[in-house]
């Protein structure tokens, strides 16, 4: 006979499961140091790897000395193109279906390309050889202006594909082209515009930035000769598809490859690409026979390894006089840079950038997408989004700001007079989406009460009078904006990449005694996996969160999957593990049914344990249940406890927020003051609210950099003037304003907890919102549009041509 | 970027011609100068040692005179290569007028660069490029003047 069970809710409360603010377990070694990050892995006898660059953008490499460098004692070995050729990986293949230089092939394409790879004892004895490499360079015309690339008489950047006429998505119609992509209805959508009232039309530009992880990029590459076993260490944010690639492309068998991410100081999407350093420290490791380490200094992550955004967006968005949104039209110029590196699914070569009808109930749309050649670096990936949906979400909630201005109606109320209606899910898109879930309605009134919407308006038209009247010279600024992502890629039938399903995985191995241990096919970099996904399963198995570890990133051990970018842990992973948690209950429900001698449809789940229905005090809780599986022999039920689930989503989720930013700007110095910020988030079933308010605040200042100030821009020669971290915008603390976080919860109808994924909500949403308090401020003058970051220079010469300097 | 400036030199204006023509003497006055080898009177090669911001680097390089214009001015082409710390070439306007006894010498000068020196000293490069050219300008001052005099 049992002990009475105390309540369900202190029993649940004890489980630290779904909804709990549990403190992230990961925090006790990243706040004591004792993290195990990819640059903390040593072995005997490593070498160290270190790359020749080309300082110049486009250049024909007419050859390579590397004689002197050799001499320097510690160097082992260069390796050059010529090298690699005769192993097929002088050039590799892109996530994009295009190819790019492993090392310098005849030419260098953009400035910090690779050209050469020094192996030496260490990163110094490297370093002074890397000095000595002699690259005879012969110059060539660089551009870096993607539309100036698309000229007639522009140069031919990409040689090795100059004469074809089609790309991996479709005809390309220049030498500097690579696609064009195209949704939605064009001809109905230019009659649409063409019949209506009112028409707005600007060119939004959303300039090139990068990720910028505080850990930069690297990987420790161990060919070990005698079993034949690969092993690489490498900051992975998939390392499945690291392992299925690299098998792939180097022939080696799948089963004798290894790819483990250690520790992950940060990914928000640098992590994705397959980067030349790891091509070649796996070669270096094979040459020598040793240990390669290779890890970027800050210089080579902001210049060499993947940028983001970089979209000159022209909208077109109709309405009628009341203000009905009638039609959307968009044309995107993709600057790619030299390769065609793009992180997205395999048949979305602009990623997901047909959300950008966004949170309203548009009837008609049309995009199309032009990839183009530049002599920059390569990338495109999504840094804090999923693919190209902050692009997506810039270039409408700019629209609608805009559209506002030429309807003279609040942009508030445009919004809800045009948002898709709570019955209205699932929604159909005018450009192919189905929305799964939402109520933006519910969320904007909230938001708006929130701020005390009224007031602030009344608030900033008694500013603008006392500007005007001389007795002040800062302007008030109120930035909307409602946003929606499609995050959880995805359903396997339309998301691979490079053919590989976007599914995802959970393994569960229930021990003995009542713990777990839960390996997931994702890969944390700061997000805290080991602490949400065990609350998941806490709920799910009724075994405290404290008891289950969490593990990933280990190919031989963890279940296949994709990785994590895109807000797709939780959506797709999370998802599995719900799943796996399910297969346990189901086969514990049989194992406690034996132990209390009932039929199996007789128990019933009682937080942590099976209760015999209508008798509450006969139970076992999964305790119990877990020390039988293994240890009584139970007949027709095979020892151990144990489940795996490969998920594939039948749908995408879509997060959506409101969010409400408040600034004051000093016309005659360009500065801002940030005097509020209000983000409220549906993310649907909230797993861990610390976490959720921990990511929106990271998201949201990561928006903030990338609004105010965060860019990488070229000059003429192509060199890139950004490279480190005193001319690259990295907020600290000092910046940051004060956050209020709130939320609504709509769980996703087909997830089956109902989460939809938050980590890169605030990026998505917060970008629109700060750039639309610049403008919102500057509105009664005439701006419609211009262009980011809004770094005090910049707004201040928005105040000048606006002629508010007198 | 542009570098315009002028200075009075207490010379001839054929004597300051005839220096400005003399590696012997621009040896002298270039800042970081350890080699200048006359190939013709039209061109040089030189070797540099330059600091700009955190970037410290050997520049070997040529340059091309263009005498066309003498004694009242001359111009002057060159490309100089630092390695990994990047590339830098331009050229510069020379013109000389006497003013009695003096000479007055106007230049300007336009540079690109490119490589790490442009990433990391990008800030740094206008300041250190004026600050190069007026102590060019003041060696050569001081050399003419002490000339003079002996």
């Amino acid at each position: 006979m049992n002990e009475m069970a105390p309540p369900k809710t202190e029993r649940a409360a004890a489980l630290k499961g779904l909804g709990t603010s549990r403190k992230r377990v990961e925090d006790a070694r990243f706040t004591q140091g004792k993290g195990n990050y990819v640059d903390d892995i040593k072995m005997a006898g490593m070498l160290f790897g270190d790359f020749v660059r080309s300082p110049y953008a486009h250049a024909r490499v007419k050859s390579i000395d590397t004689e002197k460098a050799l001499a320097v004692p510690g160097v082992h070995a260069i390796l050059t193109a010529a090298d690699l050729e005769p192993l097929g990986l002088h050039w590799m293949p892109t996530l994009a279906g295009d190819k790019q230089m492993v090392l310098a092939d005849g030419k260098v394409l953009f400035q910090g390309q690779e050209v050469a790879f020094v192996v030496a004892d260490d990163r110094y004895a490297a370093a002074d050889a890397v000095e000595l490499v002699v690259v005879d360079y012969e110059e060539l015309p660089v551009v870096v202006d993607p539309f100036k690339a698309q000229e007639e008489d522009a140069p031919v950047l990409r040689e090795d594909i100059a004469d074809q006429k089609e790309g991996a998505h479709g005809p390309r119609r220049h030498h500097n082209h690579i696609f064009t992509w195209e949704q939605g209805d064009k001809d109905a959508t230019e009659a649409v515009i063409s019949e209506a009232d009112v028409v707005a039309e600007e060119m939004v530009y959303y300039h090139r930035t990068h990720p910028c992880p505080l850990e930069t990029c690297g990987c420790v590459a161990s060919m070990d000769k005698v079993n034949g076993k690969l092993t690489v260490w490498g900051t992975f944010q998939a390392p499945h598809a690291v392992r299925t690639v690299a098998s792939l492309i180097s022939g080696i068998a799948e089963h004798n490859i290894r790819i483990v991410s250690p520790d992950i100081g940060g990914g928000f999407g640098n992590k994705v690409g397959v980067y030349p350093g790891y091509i070649c420290s796996i070669v270096a490791s094979i040459v020598t026979g040793v240990p390669v380490k290779w890890v970027e200094d800050r210089m080579e992550n902001l210049m060499a390894t993947a940028f983001a955004r970089d979209y000159w967006m022209k909208g077109r968005i109709s309405a009628t006089k009341d203000g009905r949104i009638t039609g959307l039209w968009a044309h995107v110029t993709a600057d790619h840079g030299a390769f065609d590196a793009c992180a997205d699914p395999t048949k979305f070569p602009a990623g997901f950038f047909n959300i950008c009808t966004g949170s309203y109930d548009i009837p008609t749309a049309y995009l199309s997408v032009d990839g183009v050649y530049t002599n920059k670096a390569p990338g495109g990936v999504a840094y804090r989004c999923s693919f190209r949906v902050t692009e997506a979400a810039y270039l409408i909630e700019r629209m609608i700001e805009i559209l506002a201005i030429e309807l003279d109606m609040d942009a508030a109320e445009l919004r809800a007079k045009n948002f898709i209606k709570k019955e209205q899910f699932p929604y159909q898109s005018a450009l192919g989406w189905e929305y799964d879930s939402g109520d933006y309605h519910t969320a904007w009134d909230k938001a708006l009460k929130a701020v005390d919407y009224p007031g602030l308006r009344k608030q900033q038209a008694e500013r603008l009078e006392a500007f005007k009247r001389g007795e002040t010279r800062k302007l008030m600024g109120i930035g909307l904006t409602h946003f929606t992502e499609i995050v959880g890629a995805g359903p396997v039938k339309n998301c691979d990449i490079l053919g590989l399903g976007m599914f995802d995985s959970c393994e569960i191995r229930i021990h003995p005694t009542g713990s777990a241990i839960a390996r997931l096919g994702t890969i944390s970099q700061g997000q805290g996996h080991a602490t949400t996904f065990a609350q998941i399963l806490a709920t799910e198995i009724g075994i405290p969160a404290d008891d289950i570890t969490l593990e990933e990133g280990d190919t031989d051990t963890a279940p296949y999957g994709l990785g994590t970018y895109g807000s797709r842990s939780t959506p797709v992973a999370g998802a599995a593990t719900a799943m796996a948690g399910r297969k346990i209950r189901a086969k514990a429900q049989m194992i406690a049914a034996y132990l209390l001698e009932v039929h199996d449809d007789d128990v019933e789940w009682d937080v942590d344990r099976f209760a015999v229905k209508g008798a509450p005090e006969r139970f076992k809780t999964m305790k119990d249940i877990a020390f039988a599986s293994y240890n009584q022999a139970i007949p027709g039920i095979e020892p151990g406890l144990e489940a795996v689930s490969y998920y594939d989503p039948p749908n995408m989720t879509y997060p959506f927020g409101a969010y409400i930013c408040v600034l004051d700007i000093d016309v005659d110095s360009g500065e801002v003051d940030i005097r509020s910020f209000y983000a409220l988030d549906d993310c649907g079933t909230r797993i861990n609210p610390m976490i959720i308010e921990g990511q929106v605040h990271g998201g949201l200042t990561e928006a903030l950099a990338i609004a105010m100030a965060q860019e990488i821009t070229y000059d003429d020669l192509g060199n890139m003037k950004n490279a480190t971290l005193m001319d690259f915008y990295l907020p600290t603390s000092w910046e940051t304003p004060h956050y209020t976080t709130d939320h609504t919860e709509t769980p996703s109808p087909h997830h089956p907890i109902g989460a939809k994924g938050v980590g890169e909500s605030p990026n998505v949403g917060g970008v629109p919102c700060f750039s639309n308090a610049v403008h919102d401020a500057f509105k009664s003058f005439g701006l419609k549009q211009s262009h980011m970051p809004h770094d005090h220079w910049r707004i201040w010469k928005i105040a000048h041509d606006l002629g508010l300097h007198g | 970027m542009e570098l315009q400036d002028e200075i009075t030199i207490s010379a001839s204006r054929d004597k300051v011609y005839a220096a400005l023509n003399d590696p012997e003497v621009l040896k002298q006055c270039i800042p970081g100068c350890e080699e200048l080898i006359k190939h013709s009177d039209t061109e040089l090669e030189a070797k540099v040692l330059l600091k700009i911001g955190p970037v410290k680097a050997r520049f070997s390089g040529n340059v091309t005179l263009d005498p066309g214009n003498a004694p009242d001015g001359f111009s002057l082409k060159g490309e100089g290569n630092g390695g990994v710390a990047g590339f830098a070439r331009g050229g510069a306007d020379v013109e000389l007028t006497e003013q009695g006894s003096q000479t007055v010498l106007r230049y300007t000068a336009k540079a690109d660069i490119g490589g790490k020196l442009a990433q990391l000293g990008s800030r740094l490069v206008t300041s250190t490029s004026r600050k190069l050219a007026s102590s060019f300008f003041k060696n050569f001052e001081n050399l003419m003047e002490s000339a003079e005099k002996a």
